[in-house]
């Protein structure tokens, strides 16, 4: 359910949990990230950051500037003036982020796992039986068949959490039990209805069936798309997935490594919220 | 300038408050974990009290120096020596060009910070100077130091002979046990009442498997309120998964039955329940805590906590400091 009134919860002296309601959907990932810009907008003094979550914000302050219940007064006035998240227009850029899929890294890693760790069924294959589809064909077609969310980033700088905004293109997956020790940098994988870029090799939990040679962490802060920061993406962000070959991979892998490679980033465009729920609407009624 | 002779454990350069404003990119704040020792170093060389310093965890470094300085030592005592003299702690003390500064095994405490007149010169990285050493993020070479770096400085004059005196250092336990101040919160609603009771009645064991990410806790069983089991299946299966949220810093997080204190390059998200957060103004104890150390928590209001915090900034000020008599 999504709550009348957050509930505004203290972590020690220098937090705040905002929860916006109990379940995981976009409605509520749309509160987050409405109050979140509307909290650094009101520009409440002491508030020093605020990170959504999927149905939550987590609100660092400085306790020598604002004490806790004054806190929370603010908070919940903000949250009064939001309306609903049907008035929502959220900034948002769109990064078209190209993929191979079922590539023989991430294979190879999987591999490793079940001689090492535990058997398992492939990866893509129980993300196709686990939803019903046909093949490999079906399962990439759909999961670059719709923009995703960028609806929170964590575990790991720069790791985004995405849900897809078609959500008649949604997919879901077990995550691994126990986690990988490794995982591909540049993999995409999906654990529960959540899918991911892994920024760097790293340990693992969600089932991993392809591979971008575009980087989405760079310590270097060289190319201008990454405005100064270590990590490509937003929270607000949306990723669409673009199949491409292995010999494009090569190709966009050697531009990356020459530091030519040009993103792909549209971002001329505001999330509206009303009129993506209208669109959404339509989208599960032709779907009928 | 400072020449690397030897780098001790994870030796870094921290500074205070640390990285702040990219908690929604997944970035910890960092920063040092005994932030009143490390303060108290830099308000002697007469640096801010959140300068860049540095932090020796469990085994110092040996460092050389190219300048005249002046530094100060405060926190854990790893014996610290110049061209092998002994040096007190909580002092400050002129270094000349060509002396090298030696620090050894923990004695008490676990955390020594160095500060030096001036505060290091390394690149800003988000927005501070703080090593997050997990991903090579802060610090000279994107990382710890390294043997052999120089490690540029500001220049500054300080002033030798200045004290913090002994009513204003934390006092580091002498049995191994540390007496921490916990809030409630943010999902103690999620622990029942026995649980809670067991929680702050306990001996807690800090784990070997600890470091600047998380504590781990060795204790009693958790046991759990009815919110824990009645809940929507996106929650996860066991009674500690919850639908990811933000984790406080600070947060002691139940990752099934294990507790696990988010530290200071901790995670910024996840999907396990927080039910009590160590506030700041304790977080010095957790710092000076070796392995096997126990813990006590002791539950303090939120409003308390923060006065606290307060108090610490008040008091990791120059009024403080006395002259050595």
């Amino acid at each position: 359910m999504i709550y009348d009134k957050p509930r505004c919860l203290p972590g020690g002296d220098r937090y705040i949990l905002m929860e916006f309601g109990n379940e995981m959907n976009l409605e509520l990932n749309f509160i987050a990230q409405g109050f979140s810009a509307a909290l650094a907008e009101a520009g409440v003094t002491g508030v020093i950051e605020s990170a959504p979550c999927f149905a939550s914000l987590l609100v660092h302050y400085e306790p020598s500037k604002i004490g806790y219940a004054d806190l929370v007064r603010e908070l919940l006035k903000i949250f009064e003036t939001l309306g609903t998240s049907d008035d929502l227009e959220i900034p948002s850029r769109l990064f078209y982020m190209p993929v191979l899929y079922f590539d023989p890294w991430c294979e190879a890693c999987v591999d490793d796992y079940r001689a090492r760790i535990a058997d398992k069924e492939s990866d893509p294959e129980l993300i196709i039986r686990e939803n019903g589809l046909k093949d490999r064909a079906e399962l990439m077609r759909i999961h670059s068949g719709t923009e995703h969310w960028v609806a929170a980033l964590g575990f790991w700088p720069g790791l985004p959490f995405l849900m897809a905004l078609d959500t008649t293109k949604r997919l879901i997956a077990p995550k691994y039990n126990p986690p990988r020790t490794d995982t591909p940098q540049g993999a995409i994988g999906l654990g529960g209805a959540a899918t991911s870029i892994y920024p760097v090799a790293t340990p693992g939990g969600y089932q991993v069936f392809g591979r971008t040679p575009i980087p989405i962490w760079d310590s270097t802060q060289k190319n201008p798309v990454f405005q100064g920061d270590l990590c490509l993406f937003k929270p607000g962000d949306r990723i669409r997935f673009v199949p491409i070959q292995r010999d494009e991979y090569d190709e966009l892998e050697a531009q990356v490594s020459a530091g030519q490679y040009d993103y792909n980033v549209v971002e001329y465009q505001n999330f509206v919220v009303a009129d993506y729920n209208r669109w959404l609407t339509k989208r599960q009624e032709a779907k009928q | 300038m400072i020449e690397v002779l030897k780098t001790g454990l994870e030796t870094a350069i921290q500074d205070w408050p640390g990285r702040h404003g990219y908690w929604n990119q997944g970035f910890p704040v960092s920063g040092p974990m005994d932030s009143w020792s490390m303060r108290m170093a830099n308000v002697l060389v007469g640096n801010e009290p959140g300068s860049a310093a540095l932090e020796a965890q469990i085994f110092g470094p040996a460092l050389r120096f190219t300048d005249h300085r002046v530094i100060a030592v405060c926190g854990a005592d790893m014996k610290p020596t110049l061209d092998d003299e002994p040096i007190p702690l909580w002092e400050s003390i002129e270094v000349k060009p060509g002396q090298v500064l030696k620090l050894g095994a923990a004695r008490s405490g676990a955390r020594s910070y160095i500060a030096v007149s001036g505060g290091f010169a390394s690149p800003i990285v988000l927005g501070s100077r703080s090593t997050f050493a997990k991903a090579g993020v802060g610090g000279v070479d994107d990382g710890p130091l390294v043997e052999g770096q120089q490690l540029p400085l500001f220049d500054s004059a300080g002033t030798p002979g200045l004290r913090v005196p002994p009513h204003a250092r934390p006092t580091l336990s002498t049995n191994s046990i540390w007496e921490v101040e916990v809030c409630a919160g943010p999902n103690d609603d999620w622990i029942d009442e026995a649980g809670k009771a067991r929680f702050l009645e306990a001996d807690w064991k800090l784990s070997p498997k600890s470091d600047r990410t998380g504590y781990r806790l060795e204790g009693p069983e958790w046991t759990f309120s009815e919110k824990a089991y009645d809940k929507r299946p996106e929650n996860g299966a066991l009674p500690s998964n919850i639908i990811d949220h933000g984790y406080p810093m600070g947060a002691i997080n139940l990752a099934g039955q294990t507790p696990i204190i988010l530290m200071n390059d901790g995670p910024s998200m996840g999907g396990f329940i927080n039910p009590y957060t160590i506030p700041s103004a304790a977080f010095w104890k957790l710092g000076q805590a070796k392995a096997g150390d126990t813990l006590r928590f002791r539950e303090i209001l939120v409003e308390d906590a923060q006065a606290v915090a307060m108090q610490l900034i008040e008091l990791c000020k120059p009024e403080t400091l006395t002259q050595v008599a």
